[in-house]
């Protein structure tokens, strides 16, 4: 089997398609993972009772089941339920949703870092509990978490490649596609391989940043 | 530019203020019995087991700055975070101005508006600054007044810039406070706690984190506050030279009660009581 130049070329559009839909699925997905993961988090700390209970039921139910029987069951099951969500919407909300609980365990940890103090302070100013999550808490989360979830949004882009198995055209779909259609594997799944490498550059280096920026 | 004057008459005006609330009688439940501005009634506070404080009854009168002192452990800083609402006692009552924070008059629990307008008056200066690292120096100064008091942003703006100017870091408005010594962090604080107008003042340990040459500069800003403005000063500190100068009175604490309290002049030169002497002995050495 030789490397085709030819073939490359002519399958270039394909992927190309294939690295759109990866995008927006990572970006829809990331945002409603750093948003829920967020909102799960805040739940967790006001809550002492039901809210708390149904964070932790979230977490578990969504960090131990894989993601390929959650996709599964949302895109054979509910149809039979008589509910149909077309393929690429499901794979953003169960991608979104499964980083949300991982995402909530890193915000959950970098509330913890931040001192009582701060929330003293908070009570000596009167300041209103929405105030107080809106301008302090929230951003010193953010701030504190942001290398942590970087990573988890670079694993969620390299995991939106499970989203071929319910057809969704991600980069691993398009070249699954086209190595089935041409019965040529090697350039396709060559040039995938190398083209997420090269997407997760830019990732690497806003981390390197950080990392420099906290060193 | 807003000169040291402009500063007094401010809080003169703010004392005023509060004076003009107390005659209006019908303010206040308890408004025709003598007013303090703050009171302990038989406050006993436990953790667990171990019972930190032991009905405790204080009270200050408003504008009196009134000195906590005392061993290690004895409860000072207790006191001030009950009154702070910062942890709730076991036991007993604590009033601002006539008005419990704890219950209504039904002893009943209040509501987060009703515990928030009576413990408005209060505010609270504490050891490690607490500034909020990742806002400005007048971004921490306005957050307060423009959520809380609903001060337009102009105004806030400049209220904290005539709080700024009096405590010398009008020049550091835009610095975050990790850019400050801390000396510098702990006078920001201060002020933070002033464009509050408070009608009490808690300061915990405040320059207790600071070398000594730092420690002057806030204390000094301290002594401006107890002497030009009418605000009750409830404070917390090992500056012994310094408590005597300021306060009013002092209280000596010892295992969670006042054991004797008076005039600095008494306290310092003829204390009473045993363990004050003892005490004052142990710190006046170092
Ligand atoms: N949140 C808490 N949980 C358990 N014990 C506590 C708590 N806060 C204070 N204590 C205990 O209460 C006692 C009084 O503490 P407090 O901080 O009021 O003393 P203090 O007079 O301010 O002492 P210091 O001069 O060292 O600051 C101490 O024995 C302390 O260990
Ligand atoms: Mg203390």
């Amino acid at each position: 089997m030789t490397w085709d130049w030819a073939f490359v070329i002519k399958i270039l559009p394909a992927l190309g398609i294939g690295v759109w839909y990866t995008v927006v699925v990572t970006a829809a997905a990331s945002v409603i993972a750093l948003g829920l993961g967020l909102a799960l988090a805040i739940m967790e700390s006001v809550s002492k009772t039901y809210g708390r209970a149904f964070v932790l039921f979230w977490l578990e139910l969504f960090r131990g089941v894989p993601s390929l029987v959650l996709l599964y069951f949302c895109f054979y099951v509910l149809p039979q339920l008589g509910v149909t969500v077309p393929a690429i919407p499901i794979g953003i909300v169960v991608l979104g949703v499964v980083y949300a609980a991982y995402c909530s365990e890193v915000y959950r940890g970098s509330l913890i870092t931040i001192q009582g103090e701060l929330r003293d302070a908070c009570v000596a100013l009167h300041l209103r509990s929405y105030t107080k999550w809106r301008r302090i808490l929230v951003p010193l989360m953010a701030q504190r978490a942001a290398p942590a979830l970087l990573n988890y949004v670079l694993s969620l882009f390299r995991e939106t490649a499970v989203l071929f198995a319910i057809g969704v055209p991600v980069l691993m779909g398009e070249a699954n596609d086209i190595g089935y259609e041409h019965f040529r594997y090697l350039e396709p799944y060559t040039l995938a391989g190398a083209i997420y490498l090269a997407m997760n550059l830019p990732f690497l280096y806003v981390l390197s940043r950080f990392k420099d920026k906290h060193a | 530019m807003l000169s040291a004057t402009n500063f007094s008459q401010q809080l003169q005006f703010e004392s005023n203020a509060v004076d003009d609330s107390m005659d209006e009688g019908g303010a206040a439940p308890h408004a025709k019995k003598m007013m303090w501005s703050i009171e302990f009634e038989k406050v006993s506070k436990s953790f667990g087991s171990h019972q930190v404080l032991v009905d405790l009854d204080l009270q200050v009168r408003p504008g009196e700055k009134v000195t906590l002192i005392g061993p290690s452990g004895s409860g000072k800083t207790t006191v001030l975070r009950l009154a702070m609402t910062l942890a709730k006692p076991t036991r007993g009552d604590i009033r601002i101005f006539g008005e419990s924070i704890l219950f209504d008059a039904d002893k009943k629990g209040l509501s987060a508006a009703q515990e928030s307008r009576i413990r408005r008056r209060c505010g609270m200066v504490f050891q490690q600054y607490n500034l909020f690292p990742h806002l400005t120096v007048l971004q921490n100064l306005i957050l307060a007044p423009t959520t809380v008091l609903r001060q337009s942003k102009a105004q806030a703006v400049e209220s904290a810039m005539v709080y700024l100017r009096m405590v010398g870091l009008q020049d550091k408005a835009r610095s975050y406070p990790a850019q400050l010594s801390g000396g510098q962090q702990q006078r920001i604080a201060i002020a933070r706690a002033l464009v509050m107008k408070p009608e009490i003042l808690l300061l915990d340990e405040i320059t207790s984190a600071l070398d000594p040459e730092l420690a002057g500069e806030v204390l000094d800003v301290v002594r401006r506050v107890a002497h030009e403005s009418r605000v009750s000063l409830l404070i917390v500190t090992h500056e012994m030279r310094f408590a005597r100068e300021v306060s009013d009175r002092i209280a000596v604490f010892d295992r969670g009660s006042i054991i004797e309290q008076g005039v600095p002049e008494k306290i310092f030169t003829q204390p009473e009581n045993e363990r004050t002497r003892t005490f004052l002995q142990s710190v006046l050495d170092h």
